[in-house]
């Protein structure tokens, strides 16, 4: 793989609903979680992310991921404009991402709690592109359109079907998108699982218990090449599936080490050239535990380690290109995004956490995310 | 135009014996999938999406499964369980073992547990999931080289969603490997044309009963982007 110029990038999450809010909230190590009952009544404790209030763009469908989205592209459309004055309108292809899709809207519209306002329904709002052709047509790109999901890891899978696409000279530029809400489905869901946190979600800590579930968008357009507007590079990337369990990691890691090593052969570069990776995270018991283990036997040293999802939120479908961007943010600012409520370390993890953030200086981060299906992608980013 | 080589086909409809049964219109009695590359608890809670990309998945015998790459394309994913889910919300409560196998990526994660297969794969979805399924694998078989699983399927939509779609499950495979990589030579082409919606089912069964008869007439996959659609033709037997 070639590398591939990133020139714009769009979050909104919890922490805010543009880049500069985001941003500074995150490396502030600003607290922005809300107690569960904020979204709807729950019969058990526990927090979420939830983005500020903001409004859909003109032509969207009325739902709440297209509100999601819309925090995001909006910031988008100055690079986006920049791309179609480089390569046409046609060879930006729009990739997008999610894992819910557009199931909020389909259980608050049929199945309506008592409190819920009614509201319209269509089933054209309950796919996971449904607003694919309008953000499109919103940002003018007439590219090839397509959709994935896969889960957690779906906006690194998003991500791999853009490159390929200018790899294969389909497109010379790709706007990869990712959007997924809060619903009721995964939030009892995930309850029902046993892995969601009582409380905020504390990444790596001897006393993490679990998910805390947010929403949110991220949106990076890359291009085949753009060396006077490139804020950062995907050098490479890599995937493997665990083939193990559907839902809970594979012991040993195979899957993450698989993935994390094919992104760094991608990227032609050794373990030693990455200056901290940017944990999955999820503060699953099982998770943080193979993933660490992972990381320590790719890295045979204790690199840095940092989990984006206890600033954000687990975003689902976005949280991979949500950390990706903070990771790109972070090599402008040379700077460590922290990784919140780690303390007390699990010590048996053997890792080394950013409890606060940190100056640094880096050039390479590695960012991985992980989903249901042992679905694991890897990326090498730098600047 | 993306050349590349499609090995080996399957297919399996709950309401059609064949592909050449789909396209005539000859229906047979409800059949459920047996989706025996699943066994023991693997089984448990699949609905019948997964089921029915098991089934056709596991009609193709895919060389070196342990490393074998695919692609899953559905355009509804795994709706029926979202309908199970949404119900069980009146109640406040889901079932962890429904919701973990509610993800579009559900067939493909079964499947590579199954199969002990450790290479990657992914889900395509959306209204246009068959030509961009077609097309993410026919890309990932030319950039890597090797075959490439192409899945395609969906369930019924429950009435729940007030939907327009086919009332019956249809499922179809395809190995595709580089060019020249045995099987039928074949290719998609983008096109200038409105971007009208297919209706999955009769497209897959072309697909299927072109690849295994004689035609080399175009096939219809869709709209791949606005103004343009995607179509794949197999060359003449030779």
């Amino acid at each position: 793989m070639t590398r591939h110029a990133i020139t714009a990038t769009a979050l909104a999450n919890c922490l805010g609903t543009d880049n500069k809010a985001v941003f500074d909230n995150a490396f502030a190590g600003h607290e922005a979680f809300v107690p569960g009952s904020t979204y709807c009544e729950l019969p058990f404790p526990t927090s979420l992310g939830i983005m500020p209030a903001t409004k859909a763009e003109p032509g969207l469908v009325p739902t709440r991921i297209a509100t999601v989205a819309s925090a995001s592209i909006r910031q988008l459309v100055p690079g986006v404009r920049a791309a179609i004055e480089r390569w046409g309108a046609d060879r930006i292809a729009y990739v997008f991402a999610s894992s819910t899709g557009g199931l909020d809207n389909s259980e608050r519209a049929l199945t309506p709690f008592p409190e819920d306002p009614k509201l319209p329904y269509q089933y054209a709002n309950h796919w996971i592109d449904a607003s694919s052709i309008a953000i499109a047509r919103y940002l003018g790109v007439t590219g090839i359109r397509m959709a994935l999901s896969t889960a957690c890891s779906s906006s690194f899978k998003a991500l791999a079907s853009a490159i390929r696409l200018i790899d294969q000279g389909l497109a010379d530029a790709a706007v990869v998108g990712s959007a997924d809400t809060l619903c009721r489905t995964t939030i009892f869901g995930f309850h029902s699982l046993g892995l969601l946190a009582p409380t905020p979600t504390r990444p790596f800590s001897r006393e993490r218990c679990g998910i805390t579930l947010g929403e949110g968008s991220a949106y990076a357009l890359v291009e085949r090449d753009a060396k006077q507007s490139a804020l950062a590079w995907i050098l490479g990337m890599g995937a493997a599936s665990d083939a193990h369990h559907h839902t809970s990691p594979h012991p040993d890691g195979i899957g993450p080490i698989r993935c994390m090593r094919q992104a760094l052969e991608q990227a032609a570069i050794g373990p030693d050239r990455i200056d901290y990776v940017s944990a999955h995270g999820t503060a699953t018991p099982a998770n943080d535990s193979v993933e660490a283990a992972a990381v320590r036997r790719m890295f045979e040293r204790r690199v840095p380690i940092t989990a984006t999802k206890s600033l954000t939120g687990h975003t689902l479908g976005s949280a991979g290109l949500t950390a990706l961007i903070l990771a790109i943010e972070s090599l402008k600012r040379q700077q460590i995004t922290p990784s919140l409520r780690a303390s007390p370390l699990d010590e048996s993890l053997d890792v080394t956490v950013v409890g606060e953030a940190r100056k640094a200086r880096i050039e390479h981060v590695l960012v991985n995310a992980f989903g249901f299906g042992g679905s694991n992608a890897s990326v090498v980013v730098a600047s | 135009m993306i050349r590349f080589s499609v090995l080996d086909v399957s297919f399996f409809s709950t309401h059609y014996a064949s592909a050449a049964d789909l396209l005539a219109g000859n229906e047979r009695e409800p059949t459920q999938p047996a989706y025996a590359l699943l066994v023991g608890r693997a089984r448990r809670f699949t609905s019948l999406l997964t089921q029915l990309h098991i089934e056709v998945c596991g009609a193709l015998a895919p060389e070196g499964k342990e490393d074998q790459l695919a692609v899953f394309a559905t355009s509804h994913g795994e709706i029926q369980t979202a309908e199970a889910m949404i119900k069980g919300i009146r109640q406040r409560t889901v079932s962890g073992a429904r919701f973990a196998l509610s993800v579009h990526n559900t067939a493909s994660g079964l499947h590579s547990v199954a199969t002990g297969n450790h290479a990657p794969t992914t889900t395509v979805t959306g209204k246009n999931a068959v030509a961009a399924g077609w097309l993410e694998a026919a890309l990932t078989a030319l950039a890597n080289e090797r075959t490439v699983l192409l899945s395609i399927a969906d369930e019924p939509v429950p009435d729940l969603f007030q939907a327009d779609a086919a009332k019956f499950g249809v499922a179809a495979a395809f190995l595709l490997g580089p060019r020249n990589a045995g099987g039928r030579a074949a290719e998609l082409a983008i096109a200038p044309g409105a971007d009208a919606d297919i209706e999955p089912a009769p497209v897959l069964a072309r697909a299927i009963d072109s690849w295994t008869g004689t035609s080399h007439d175009a096939i219809d996959l869709g709209p791949i982007q606005p103004g343009k659609r995607l179509s794949l033709r197999f060359a003449e037997r030779s």
